[in-house]
């Protein structure tokens, strides 16, 4: 495998931070290698700085996008530490949908849900399938929006699929969940029409301006912001504020805390869980 | 050393023959069927980790329908279809109804072996994933238990801190207002 050098190291790391916001430490020169050692290898680099030259260079971004994909950690599952479902089901989604109710019986209520870092998809089809667990054939009547950003095109064009394989199904999925809001597909399994037309996915760097993506009533930013310096963290978490409705409700990853990250959110505990809501 | 449990499901007894003794000399468990009926039978009394039966058989149960019993009942089930050279395009078939592979007659025993290898290597790589998984989940739970603690004491902390700083800068108390009820805020309020 190709070797980086220290030099190379401090400029592919800063321009890995530029395009992603992704941290990576600079005395873990393995990531670098394992991760951006094959992109350089196909790409006929003979360094890592050639490698960089070539990106910076590339006007398709082919090559930035390959970055992006190999630098970001798609490590995730349905169902995810069962915590926040159970919360979203029995907590923050019937209360949404409470407060979001309607003036006229004529209008329907309206609940939008992001997943900030959806990477490949099953965070968000979690949710989806607990509000079909929730509201069963009733769902219809209620208008949610869900949507799913994740910086990696790979990773945004698998969630939209909706197609898993059996590795990525059996972590975490219980066996009757997916009998019934997954199809068999050879030896893969495909998310269910009425579930995938719930969702949305497109591509999104947290570390730019969240432009018209308006107001979200539970914004779901789980386990990303500990790819990021501090200084990025505060950003992030002061962006998602204004981005949260005044009576929305945050949910980050169980072992993140926003103790001297962001100070416009409150802890508040629901059995097992925390979630925020801005102060 | 392997550690896989084959079940062989072949009409032909010469060939079951053969597949017990070449399949047991290589140390693996050897499990017989006569045909689909058995097959399935034993599939559901016994553990069973690759089944390599024959596609064509007599009878109502033939190969695909061994392939499909055997990964209704267990998923992570690996079964190798053993097909003549004119029923390829219904071995590529099973493939995508989740068979692993399939061999063509006459069996060629390097490629068998080669292909319980790579199962048995998958294998394991699976069964470490699943236990650093496990590792993870357990020291992720611990974690997340203390920083949730932490997170709520420092959340009624700062609640404290803010209240005592809208006492302290409040122009309508009295020095002597401001300390008292600063005081009742840290020791009472949470």
């Amino acid at each position: 495998m190709l070797k980086i050098t220290p030099a190379e190291l401090k400029s592919v790391g800063k321009y890995i931070h530029d395009i992603s916001g992704i941290y990576l430490d600079p005395s873990k020169s393995y990531l670098f290698e394992t991760r951006l050692g094959s992109i350089a290898e196909e790409h006929g680099c003979a360094s890592y700085a050639d490698l960089h030259n070539k990106s910076k260079r590339d006007g398709s971004k082919r090559i930035e996008r390959q970055i992006i994909d190999a630098i970001s950690t798609n490590e995730t599952l349905f169902f995810r530490d069962t915590g926040p479902f159970e919360l979203l089901k029995n907590k923050l989604i019937p209360e949404m949908i409470d407060a979001r109710a309607p003036k006229s019986p004529r209008l329907k209520t309206n609940v939008k849900i992001w997943s900030a870092a959806s990477s490949t998809g099953q965070e968000l089809y979690s949710v989806a399938m607990t509000i079909k667990e929730l509201l069963g054939t009733q769902t219809d009547s209620y208008n949610f929006k869900l949507l799913g950003t994740d910086i990696s095109d790979s990773a945004v064009k698998q969630a939209s699929y909706g197609k898993y394989n059996k590795f990525e199904i059996e972590r975490g999925l219980p066996r009757a969940t997916l009998q019934k809001h997954f199809t068999l597909f050879g030896d893969s399994w495909k998310i269910k029409d009425e579930i995938r037309a719930m969702v949305n996915f497109r591509k999104l760097n947290l570390m730019l301006p969240f432009a018209g993506m308006g107001k979200f009533d539970i914004i779901l930013c789980r386990n990303v912001a500990i790819y990021f310096t501090l200084q990025d963290r505060k950003k992030l978490f002061n962006k998602l504020a204004d981005s949260l409705a005044d009576d929305g409700f945050l949910i980050i990853g169980s072992t993140e805390s926003l103790t001297g990250v962001c100070s416009r959110f409150a802890p508040q505990r629901h059995l097992r869980s925390i979630f925020y809501q801005k102060k | 050393m392997n550690d896989l449990t084959i079940l062989v499901v072949d009409d032909d007894p010469v060939i079951r023959r053969l597949l017990e003794q070449r399949l047991g000399k290589e140390n693996y468990e050897v499990l017989l069927a006569e045909d689909g009926y058995v097959g399935n039978e034993i599939l559901t009394k016994e553990h069973v980790d690759v089944v390599l039966t024959d596609l064509m058989m007599p009878g109502d149960i033939g190969g695909i329908e061994v392939l499909e019993f055997a990964k209704e009942l267990e998923r992570n089930i690996e079964v190798i279809l053993i097909t003549a050279h004119s029923s390829v395009d219904t071995a590529v078939e099973a493939m995508k109804k989740g068979a692993s592979d399939y061999l063509q007659k006459p069996i060629n025993f390097t490629e068998l072996f080669l292909r319980l290898e790579k199962i048995s290597t998958m294998r394991s790589i699976m069964r470490n994933a699943e236990d650093l998984r496990q590792a993870m989940d357990v020291t992720e739970s611990a974690a997340a238990y203390t920083i949730q603690n932490l997170e709520m004491t420092a959340g009624t902390l700062q609640g404290k801190l803010d209240k005592i700083e809208d006492t302290l800068n409040n122009d309508k108390m009295d020095p002597e207002t401001k300390v008292a009820t600063s005081r009742d805020i840290m020791n009472n309020w949470s």
